[in-house]
């Protein structure tokens, strides 16, 4: 039980009468990435957003069991909106979404900007990118702020193969210091890129 | 630190927005610069006296013309999601906000009103209870608007429908506004009406944000 995060006891969700989540019980872990699979409308951002706290389920509830009051706040969460305005720079938007502003924050920022290999197109405005570079803006989010748990909606989406591996090395790293990750995608994973959690969604 | 942050991002993202920071005064000037022509025949006795009442209005008019963008963008590119996610200090967040788009879209009117009211002939005293007025109208109206924006940020064209929201809502500042005024320019006492509008200001700005933050949330659902 110490390595658990969060609890998702017997969620539901019901939209205009249609239910599009019944009774889902799932665990977050601790080092360990769970990957939300399911058909196009099967409930994976729903869920996602019952468990960042924007949605509110019908029934159920999410539990915080890690221990640490501030879990919720210390949780990042990147959606299908990239959460980027168009009119900063890469580097802008990079140190607004910063918690806490400190002395080393723009060698936090250039980091992150080397890791996703963005460091040419740093003072570029985000709206002149293309849609899998804005993309990436949104995953160094993920770099930059020091969170205990990553919630992505499609981390792939739009991505190319290189992003891909730089994703994939990125959350194995945050994974081996004790970060989570919940995503979704319309597949399973297989590969091992990650200690990965397959929980398939059925609506 | 975290106030200076939200306020220096509105500013460089109303700076890199061209020339729409101008719209607002330039509004204000083509409603006044038209209201002098279409009043050029009444006398100016009675133009001075319908001047002050005229500048309220437009400041009025101009308070609601961009009110719906306050949340808008944020909410378009995702940004508010994670604002209302993360954030521990939502309502002080909200009220920041609303203060930048009062400082970028209220605020020059409320230096020029007073000046072009003095260009064209007003006395000095009305013209400082215009300003104050304003001063103390302008953002009451912005903290109501931005309930309405907050309650329709969902659809897709909410400009009328905030617009109809907020209507009933700015006419009691309106009323206070215009009558303290008139007061004035007539030499009568109008502590009353600057105290109801100081009143009706200090309501909204203790209800303003935590509505605010419940009807965003609500709209994210």
């Amino acid at each position: 039980m110490d390595n658990h995060l969060i609890e998702i006891d017997n969620i539901s969700l019901l939209r205009n009468e249609k239910s599009i989540l019944e009774n889902i019980s799932f665990q977050i872990k601790k080092s360990k990435a769970l990957n939300l699979y399911g058909l196009n409308g099967s409930g994976k951002t729903s869920l996602l957003k019952i468990i960042v706290g924007m949605t509110e389920p019908t029934s159920g509830f999410i539990k915080n069991v890690s221990g640490d009051e501030d879990l919720f706040k210390k949780t990042i969460y990147i959606g299908h909106k990239y959460g980027t305005k168009g009119n900063l720079t890469v580097e802008e938007n990079l140190s607004y979404a910063l918690t806490v502003n400190s002395k080393n924050s723009p060698l936090i920022i250039k980091k992150a900007l080397e890791t996703y290999k963005m460091t040419r197109q740093k003072s570029m405005l985000t709206k002149n990118l293309s849609h899998g570079q804005q993309k990436k803006v949104s995953l160094m989010k993920t770099l930059i702020t020091n969170s205990l748990l990553w919630v992505i909606d499609e981390p792939y989406s739009a991505l190319d193969e290189e992003s891909i591996n730089i994703f994939n090395d990125t959350t194995k790293e945050y994974l081996k210091n004790g970060g989570a990750l919940i995503m979704t995608s319309h597949k399973k994973i297989k590969e091992p890129f990650f200690t990965t959690e397959n929980y398939k969604i059925y609506s | 630190m975290k106030i200076l942050n939200i306020i220096t991002k509105e500013f460089l993202l109303a700076s890199r927005s061209g020339y729409e920071i101008f719209m607002p005064i330039v509004y204000f000037l083509i409603i006044i610069i038209f209201f002098n022509i279409s009043t050029s025949y009444v006398e100016k006795v009675i133009m001075l006296e319908l001047l002050p009442l005229m500048i309220w209005i437009s400041c009025l008019l101009i308070c609601i013309l961009n009110l719906e963008t306050i949340f808008k963008e944020d909410y378009d590119d995702g940004t508010l999601e994670m604002f209302l996610i993360k954030d521990d200090e939502i309502e002080l967040g909200i009220l920041i906000k609303i203060l930048s788009h009062w400082l970028l879209s209220n605020l020059p009117i409320v230096i020029v009103a007073p000046l072009i009211a003095m260009v064209l002939g007003l006395d000095t005293t009305t013209t400082l209870t215009l300003f104050v007025t304003l001063l103390i109208g302008t953002p009451t109206m912005s903290l109501i608007g931005s309930i309405a924006a907050a309650l329709t940020i969902s659809l897709r064209k909410n400009k009328i429908l905030v617009s109809i929201i907020v209507l009933p809502l700015y006419i009691p500042i309106l009323i206070f506004g215009t009558s303290a005024v008139n007061n004035s320019f007539f030499k009568m006492n109008y502590s009353v009406e600057l105290t109801l509008m100081l009143f009706l200001f200090f309501i909204f700005l203790l209800i303003t944000p935590l509505a605010c933050s419940k009807a965003l949330k609500i709209s994210l659902d």
